[in-house]
Protein backbone atom coordinates (compact mmCIF):
# COMPACT_ATOMS: atom_id res chain seq x y z
CA UNK A 1 0.00 0.00 0.00
CA UNK A 2 2.97 2.03 1.07
CA UNK A 3 4.34 1.48 -2.08
CA UNK A 4 1.28 2.57 -4.10
CA UNK A 5 1.15 6.15 -2.07
CA UNK A 6 4.82 6.86 -2.87
CA UNK A 7 4.57 6.16 -6.50
CA UNK A 8 1.20 8.12 -6.85
CA UNK A 9 2.86 11.05 -5.23
CA UNK A 10 5.67 11.01 -7.43
CA UNK A 11 3.39 11.31 -10.41
CA UNK A 12 1.65 14.12 -9.06
CA UNK A 13 4.66 16.12 -8.46
CA UNK A 14 6.05 15.38 -11.88
CA UNK A 15 2.61 16.34 -13.62
CA UNK A 16 2.88 19.81 -11.32
CA UNK A 17 6.52 20.18 -12.23
CA UNK A 18 6.04 19.43 -15.66
CA UNK A 19 2.63 21.88 -15.77
CA UNK A 20 4.88 24.92 -14.22
CA UNK A 21 7.63 24.44 -17.05
CA UNK A 22 5.09 24.62 -19.70
CA UNK A 23 3.68 27.35 -18.41
CA UNK A 24 6.95 29.21 -18.21
CA UNK A 25 8.06 28.34 -21.63
CA UNK A 26 4.49 29.33 -22.78
CA UNK A 27 5.41 33.18 -20.78
CA UNK A 28 8.44 33.53 -22.68
CA UNK A 29 7.04 32.22 -25.90
CA UNK A 30 4.25 35.07 -25.47
CA UNK A 31 7.01 38.14 -24.49
CA UNK A 32 9.00 37.34 -27.78
CA UNK A 33 5.60 36.86 -29.86
CA UNK A 34 3.89 39.45 -28.79
CA UNK A 35 6.74 42.39 -28.28
CA UNK A 36 9.35 44.26 -29.73
CA UNK A 37 11.90 46.31 -27.99
CA UNK A 38 13.03 49.26 -29.05
CA UNK A 39 16.41 50.90 -28.57
CA UNK A 40 17.52 54.60 -28.98
CA UNK A 41 20.41 56.26 -29.00
CA UNK A 42 20.06 59.83 -27.82
CA UNK A 43 22.24 62.55 -27.98
CA UNK A 44 21.99 65.28 -25.04
CA UNK A 45 21.17 63.33 -21.80
CA UNK A 46 22.45 65.01 -18.79
CA UNK A 47 20.45 65.14 -15.85
CA UNK A 48 17.26 63.42 -13.92
CA UNK A 49 15.14 65.90 -15.71
CA UNK A 50 16.20 64.99 -19.07
CA UNK A 51 16.16 61.31 -18.15
CA UNK A 52 12.45 60.76 -16.79
CA UNK A 53 11.57 63.94 -19.06
CA UNK A 54 12.01 61.32 -22.06
CA UNK A 55 10.38 58.15 -20.41
CA UNK A 56 7.20 60.38 -20.21
CA UNK A 57 7.78 61.31 -23.52
CA UNK A 58 8.62 57.86 -24.75
CA UNK A 59 5.57 56.48 -22.55
CA UNK A 60 2.94 58.88 -24.28
CA UNK A 61 3.27 56.42 -27.45
CA UNK A 62 0.50 53.89 -27.22
CA UNK A 63 1.52 50.32 -26.20
CA UNK A 64 4.86 51.18 -24.72
CA UNK A 65 6.19 49.48 -21.88
CA UNK A 66 9.59 49.14 -19.00
CA UNK A 67 10.84 52.09 -20.50
CA UNK A 68 14.70 52.08 -19.29
CA UNK A 69 16.91 55.86 -19.66
CA UNK A 70 20.58 55.14 -19.70
CA UNK A 71 22.34 58.42 -19.08
CA UNK A 72 25.69 57.82 -18.95
CA UNK A 73 25.61 55.70 -22.71
CA UNK A 74 22.40 57.46 -24.54
CA UNK A 75 20.08 55.06 -24.51
CA UNK A 76 16.26 54.77 -24.63
CA UNK A 77 15.30 51.40 -24.15
CA UNK A 78 11.63 49.88 -24.13
CA UNK A 79 9.07 47.13 -25.60
CA UNK A 80 6.48 47.73 -27.27
CA UNK A 81 3.02 45.57 -28.68
CA UNK A 82 3.86 43.95 -31.65
CA UNK A 83 0.38 45.18 -33.06
CA UNK A 84 1.18 49.16 -32.11
CA UNK A 85 5.12 49.03 -33.40
CA UNK A 86 5.35 52.61 -34.23
CA UNK A 87 7.70 53.76 -37.38
CA UNK A 88 11.27 55.16 -36.60
CA UNK A 89 9.96 58.20 -37.64
CA UNK A 90 7.46 58.77 -35.04
CA UNK A 91 9.46 57.33 -32.33
CA UNK A 92 12.08 59.83 -33.76
CA UNK A 93 9.90 62.71 -33.28
CA UNK A 94 8.81 61.66 -29.65
CA UNK A 95 12.80 61.79 -28.78
CA UNK A 96 12.62 65.10 -30.19
CA UNK A 97 9.83 66.72 -28.68
CA UNK A 98 11.82 65.72 -25.27
CA UNK A 99 14.23 68.09 -26.24
CA UNK A 100 16.99 65.58 -27.50
CA UNK A 101 18.46 63.82 -30.75
CA UNK A 102 17.69 60.85 -31.40
CA UNK A 103 20.36 58.85 -33.35
CA UNK A 104 20.25 54.59 -34.01
CA UNK A 105 16.60 53.52 -33.87
CA UNK A 106 17.10 49.65 -33.45
CA UNK A 107 13.99 47.32 -33.09
CA UNK A 108 14.58 43.72 -32.83
CA UNK A 109 12.42 40.31 -31.69
CA UNK A 110 14.64 40.10 -28.11
CA UNK A 111 15.60 42.25 -25.51
CA UNK A 112 18.29 44.49 -25.07
CA UNK A 113 20.17 44.52 -21.71
CA UNK A 114 21.10 47.32 -19.75
CA UNK A 115 22.82 48.06 -16.86
CA UNK A 116 20.43 49.66 -13.89
CA UNK A 117 23.24 51.39 -11.96
CA UNK A 118 23.46 53.71 -14.60
CA UNK A 119 20.48 55.26 -14.44
CA UNK B 1 33.61 110.10 26.36
CA UNK B 2 33.10 112.60 23.37
CA UNK B 3 31.13 112.17 20.86
CA UNK B 4 33.69 111.59 18.13
CA UNK B 5 35.08 108.43 20.21
CA UNK B 6 31.50 107.00 20.27
CA UNK B 7 31.43 107.33 16.12
CA UNK B 8 34.97 105.52 15.79
CA UNK B 9 33.80 102.63 17.84
CA UNK B 10 30.98 102.13 15.74
CA UNK B 11 32.87 102.60 12.73
CA UNK B 12 35.42 100.28 13.61
CA UNK B 13 32.96 97.61 15.40
CA UNK B 14 30.75 97.82 11.49
CA UNK B 15 33.98 97.29 9.92
CA UNK B 16 34.76 94.47 12.13
CA UNK B 17 31.53 92.84 11.73
CA UNK B 18 31.25 92.99 8.17
CA UNK B 19 35.00 91.64 8.29
CA UNK B 20 33.27 88.69 10.06
CA UNK B 21 30.49 88.19 7.75
CA UNK B 22 32.27 88.06 4.37
CA UNK B 23 34.91 85.69 5.94
CA UNK B 24 32.01 82.99 7.09
CA UNK B 25 32.46 79.98 4.39
CA UNK B 26 30.67 76.42 4.09
CA UNK B 27 32.66 73.56 4.90
CA UNK B 28 32.10 70.20 4.36
CA UNK B 29 31.23 68.39 7.64
CA UNK B 30 29.11 65.09 6.94
CA UNK B 31 28.12 62.69 3.95
CA UNK B 32 25.36 60.27 5.17
CA UNK B 33 24.89 56.75 2.74
CA UNK B 34 21.02 56.62 1.73
CA UNK B 35 20.20 52.73 1.12
CA UNK B 36 18.24 52.32 -1.97
CA UNK B 37 17.08 55.98 -2.63
CA UNK B 38 17.32 57.63 -5.69
CA UNK B 39 17.02 61.10 -4.71
CA UNK B 40 16.32 64.52 -6.42
CA UNK B 41 15.17 66.63 -4.15
CA UNK B 42 14.95 68.02 -0.07
CA UNK B 43 12.85 69.91 2.09
CA UNK B 44 13.39 70.59 5.78
CA UNK B 45 10.83 69.81 8.00
CA UNK B 46 11.51 70.72 11.47
CA UNK B 47 14.42 68.46 12.72
CA UNK B 48 13.61 65.99 9.97
CA UNK B 49 14.22 66.04 6.56
CA UNK B 50 11.96 64.86 3.24
CA UNK B 51 13.61 63.57 0.20
CA UNK B 52 11.94 62.53 -2.91
CA UNK B 53 12.80 59.13 -4.41
CA UNK B 54 12.12 59.59 -7.73
CA UNK B 55 13.12 56.32 -8.83
CA UNK B 56 11.22 54.81 -6.64
CA UNK B 57 8.22 56.81 -7.24
CA UNK B 58 7.86 57.80 -3.27
CA UNK B 59 8.73 60.56 -0.32
CA UNK B 60 10.50 59.51 2.40
CA UNK B 61 11.17 61.06 5.54
CA UNK B 62 14.40 60.88 7.39
CA UNK B 63 16.35 61.80 10.45
CA UNK B 64 19.80 63.51 10.31
CA UNK B 65 21.41 60.33 10.44
CA UNK B 66 19.62 59.10 7.75
CA UNK B 67 17.28 56.71 8.90
CA UNK B 68 14.06 56.09 7.49
CA UNK B 69 10.76 57.49 9.49
CA UNK B 70 8.24 57.59 7.03
CA UNK B 71 7.18 56.88 3.63
CA UNK B 72 4.46 58.12 1.36
CA UNK B 73 4.10 55.68 -1.94
CA UNK B 74 2.53 55.85 -4.86
CA UNK B 75 3.37 59.29 -6.02
CA UNK B 76 4.62 59.19 -10.15
CA UNK B 77 8.26 60.66 -10.46
CA UNK B 78 8.03 63.17 -7.55
CA UNK B 79 10.19 66.20 -8.34
CA UNK B 80 11.29 69.05 -6.05
CA UNK B 81 8.95 69.34 -3.16
CA UNK B 82 8.27 72.02 -0.74
CA UNK B 83 6.81 72.14 2.48
CA UNK B 84 4.40 74.62 3.96
CA UNK B 85 2.01 74.78 6.97
CA UNK B 86 3.59 71.33 7.44
CA UNK B 87 1.85 69.90 3.86
CA UNK B 88 4.36 68.37 1.56
CA UNK B 89 3.64 69.69 -2.38
CA UNK B 90 5.00 67.07 -4.31
CA UNK B 91 5.12 67.70 -8.15
CA UNK B 92 4.16 64.56 -10.00
CA UNK B 93 6.41 64.92 -13.29
CA UNK B 94 4.85 61.92 -15.12
CA UNK B 95 1.16 62.80 -14.05
CA UNK B 96 1.30 66.18 -14.42
CA UNK B 97 0.03 66.98 -11.54
CA UNK B 98 0.90 68.80 -8.13
CA UNK B 99 -0.04 66.61 -5.17
CA UNK B 100 -0.68 68.04 -1.92
CA UNK B 101 -0.40 65.61 1.10
CA UNK B 102 -1.58 66.50 4.30
CA UNK B 103 -0.61 63.39 6.91
CA UNK B 104 -2.82 60.75 5.15
CA UNK B 105 -4.82 62.83 3.07
CA UNK B 106 -3.96 63.49 -0.19
CA UNK B 107 -5.48 65.90 -3.02
CA UNK B 108 -4.54 67.71 -6.28
CA UNK B 109 -3.98 71.07 -6.79
CA UNK B 110 -6.78 72.31 -8.65
CA UNK B 111 -4.96 74.18 -11.85
CA UNK B 112 -6.63 75.66 -15.11
CA UNK B 113 -2.65 75.50 -16.98
CA UNK B 114 -2.13 72.06 -18.02
CA UNK B 115 1.01 71.33 -16.97
CA UNK B 116 4.13 69.24 -18.83
CA UNK B 117 6.26 67.82 -16.57
CA UNK B 118 6.45 69.53 -13.48
CA UNK B 119 9.96 70.05 -11.98
CA UNK B 120 9.58 72.02 -8.88
CA UNK B 121 6.94 73.88 -7.06
CA UNK B 122 7.11 76.73 -4.26
CA UNK B 123 4.73 77.54 -1.88
CA UNK B 124 4.44 81.39 0.24
CA UNK B 125 1.40 81.76 1.94
CA UNK B 126 -1.43 81.99 -1.35
CA UNK B 127 0.92 81.70 -4.41
CA UNK B 128 2.17 78.79 -5.49
CA UNK B 129 4.77 78.42 -8.12
CA UNK B 130 4.99 76.20 -10.21
CA UNK B 131 8.34 75.21 -12.87
CA UNK B 132 6.39 73.63 -15.84
CA UNK B 133 9.67 71.51 -17.51
CA UNK B 134 8.58 71.13 -21.11
CA UNK B 135 6.52 74.38 -21.18
CA UNK B 136 9.58 76.58 -20.11
CA UNK B 137 7.62 78.66 -17.79
CA UNK B 138 6.55 79.55 -14.32
CA UNK B 139 2.71 79.01 -13.34
CA UNK B 140 1.86 81.18 -10.59
CA UNK B 141 -1.80 80.24 -8.76
CA UNK B 142 -2.43 83.24 -6.39
CA UNK B 143 -5.78 82.39 -5.05
CA UNK B 144 -7.86 81.43 -7.85
CA UNK B 145 -6.16 83.43 -10.48
CA UNK B 146 -3.17 81.69 -12.84
CA UNK B 147 -0.96 83.75 -14.39
CA UNK B 148 2.30 82.67 -16.30
CA UNK B 149 6.16 83.75 -16.10
CA UNK B 150 8.34 83.52 -18.93
CA UNK B 151 8.33 81.71 -22.65
CA UNK B 152 11.19 79.56 -24.31
CA UNK B 153 13.79 81.33 -25.10
CA UNK B 154 17.16 82.34 -24.17
CA UNK B 155 16.86 85.93 -23.81
CA UNK B 156 16.13 88.11 -20.58
CA UNK B 157 12.77 86.90 -19.04
CA UNK B 158 12.48 83.94 -21.45
CA UNK B 159 13.45 80.23 -19.90
CA UNK B 160 14.88 76.68 -21.20
CA UNK B 161 13.73 74.21 -18.63
CA UNK B 162 13.10 75.24 -15.61
CA UNK B 163 13.82 73.22 -12.92
CA UNK B 164 13.30 74.86 -9.46
CA UNK B 165 11.43 77.38 -8.27
CA UNK B 166 12.21 79.21 -4.40
CA UNK B 167 10.44 82.84 -3.03
CA UNK B 168 12.12 84.82 -1.11
CA UNK B 169 11.19 88.18 0.55
CA UNK B 170 8.17 88.31 -2.08
CA UNK B 171 10.77 87.69 -5.15
CA UNK B 172 10.77 84.17 -6.86
CA UNK B 173 14.29 82.49 -7.85
CA UNK B 174 13.65 80.51 -10.93
CA UNK B 175 16.41 77.78 -12.18
CA UNK B 176 16.72 78.71 -15.32
CA UNK B 177 18.64 75.41 -15.71
CA UNK B 178 19.88 75.00 -19.77
CA UNK B 179 20.25 78.66 -19.79
CA UNK B 180 22.72 77.84 -17.20
CA UNK B 181 21.68 81.04 -15.12
CA UNK B 182 19.36 82.05 -12.05
CA UNK B 183 16.75 84.55 -13.17
CA UNK B 184 14.77 86.74 -10.21
CA UNK B 185 11.16 87.63 -10.73
CA UNK B 186 9.51 90.15 -9.30
CA UNK B 187 5.68 89.21 -7.96
CA UNK B 188 3.89 90.56 -11.77
CA UNK B 189 6.42 88.64 -13.32
CA UNK B 190 9.08 91.54 -13.96
CA UNK B 191 12.83 90.41 -14.21
CA UNK B 192 14.52 91.93 -11.53
CA UNK B 193 18.19 90.32 -11.65
CA UNK B 194 20.04 87.25 -13.85
CA UNK B 195 22.29 85.29 -11.64
CA UNK B 196 25.41 83.23 -12.51
CA UNK B 197 25.71 83.87 -16.39
CA UNK B 198 29.20 84.08 -16.07
CA UNK B 199 30.50 81.74 -13.86
CA UNK B 200 30.25 78.66 -16.54
CA UNK B 201 27.50 77.09 -14.51
CA UNK B 202 26.63 74.15 -16.79
CA UNK B 203 23.03 72.81 -15.66
CA UNK B 204 21.26 74.55 -12.69
CA UNK B 205 19.24 71.99 -11.14
CA UNK B 206 18.40 72.94 -7.59
CA UNK B 207 17.96 76.16 -5.74
CA UNK B 208 17.57 77.49 -2.55
CA UNK B 209 17.92 81.13 -0.57
CA UNK B 210 18.12 81.19 2.95
CA UNK B 211 19.62 83.66 5.47
CA UNK B 212 20.56 86.84 2.65
CA UNK B 213 21.95 83.53 0.21
CA UNK B 214 21.43 82.25 -2.69
CA UNK B 215 22.21 78.19 -2.75
CA UNK B 216 22.76 76.50 -6.33
CA UNK B 217 23.48 73.19 -7.31
CA UNK B 218 25.60 72.94 -10.69
CA UNK B 219 24.56 69.38 -11.57
CA UNK B 220 27.18 68.83 -14.59
CA UNK B 221 29.61 70.30 -13.27
CA UNK B 222 29.34 68.98 -9.52
CA UNK B 223 29.77 72.35 -7.49
CA UNK B 224 27.82 74.69 -5.32
CA UNK B 225 27.41 77.89 -5.96
CA UNK B 226 26.51 80.46 -3.01
CA UNK B 227 25.76 83.86 -3.38
CA UNK B 228 24.35 86.82 -1.82
CA UNK B 229 20.93 87.96 -2.67
CA UNK B 230 22.40 90.66 -5.27
CA UNK B 231 23.96 87.94 -7.10
CA UNK B 232 27.64 88.29 -6.04
CA UNK B 233 29.49 85.71 -5.67
CA UNK B 234 30.48 84.28 -2.44
CA UNK B 235 31.83 80.76 -2.62
CA UNK B 236 32.00 77.82 -4.47
CA UNK B 237 32.09 74.33 -2.92
CA UNK B 238 33.89 71.65 -5.57
CA UNK B 239 34.82 69.22 -2.94
CA UNK B 240 35.25 65.09 -3.72
CA UNK B 241 32.19 64.19 -1.95
CA UNK B 242 30.04 66.04 -4.24
CA UNK B 243 28.28 63.18 -6.71
CA UNK B 244 26.02 64.95 -9.27
CA UNK B 245 24.84 67.34 -6.56
CA UNK B 246 20.89 68.07 -7.49
CA UNK B 247 19.48 69.73 -4.57
CA UNK B 248 20.22 71.88 -1.67
CA UNK B 249 18.57 73.06 1.53
CA UNK B 250 19.55 75.16 4.62
CA UNK B 251 18.51 75.33 7.89
CA UNK B 252 20.36 77.73 9.91
CA UNK B 253 24.12 77.11 9.70
CA UNK B 254 23.65 73.55 7.97
CA UNK B 255 23.44 73.48 4.66
CA UNK B 256 22.29 69.85 3.28
CA UNK B 257 22.81 68.88 -0.40
CA UNK B 258 21.66 65.65 -2.16
CA UNK B 259 23.64 63.75 -4.33
CA UNK B 260 21.54 62.31 -6.93
CA UNK B 261 24.43 59.69 -7.80
CA UNK B 262 25.98 57.09 -5.21
CA UNK B 263 22.54 58.40 -3.13
CA UNK B 264 24.68 60.31 -0.49
CA UNK B 265 23.55 63.32 1.55
CA UNK B 266 25.85 65.75 2.41
CA UNK B 267 26.31 68.22 5.13
CA UNK B 268 27.89 71.61 5.23
CA UNK B 269 28.40 73.76 8.39
CA UNK B 270 28.52 77.44 7.84
CA UNK B 271 31.83 78.31 9.64
CA UNK B 272 32.65 81.77 10.93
Amino acid sequence: MNLFINFFATLILILFIGIGTNLNATAVLEDTTTYVYVKIEVKGLSCPFCAYGLEKKLKEIEGTTDVEIDIKEGLAMFRIAKDKQPEKEQLRKAVKDAGFTPEAVTISTTPFKIDKDDK
Amino acid sequence: MTNKTILAILWVGTILLLGCSSSSKWSFQNKIFLTDISPISIAADGDFLWLSDVAGNRLIKIDTNGNILQEHKSVQRPMHIAIFQSKLYVPEFERDTIRIIDNQDRQNLSLVKPLDAPAAVAVKENDVAIADFYNHRIVIKRGEQTSIIGKEGHQKGELYYPTDAAWYDSQLYVADAYNNRIQVFDEQGQVLRIIGENDNIQVATGLTVANEQLFVSDFEGNRILIYNTKGELLQTISSEALNKPIDIEVVGDIMWVVNHEGGTLLQYKLRH
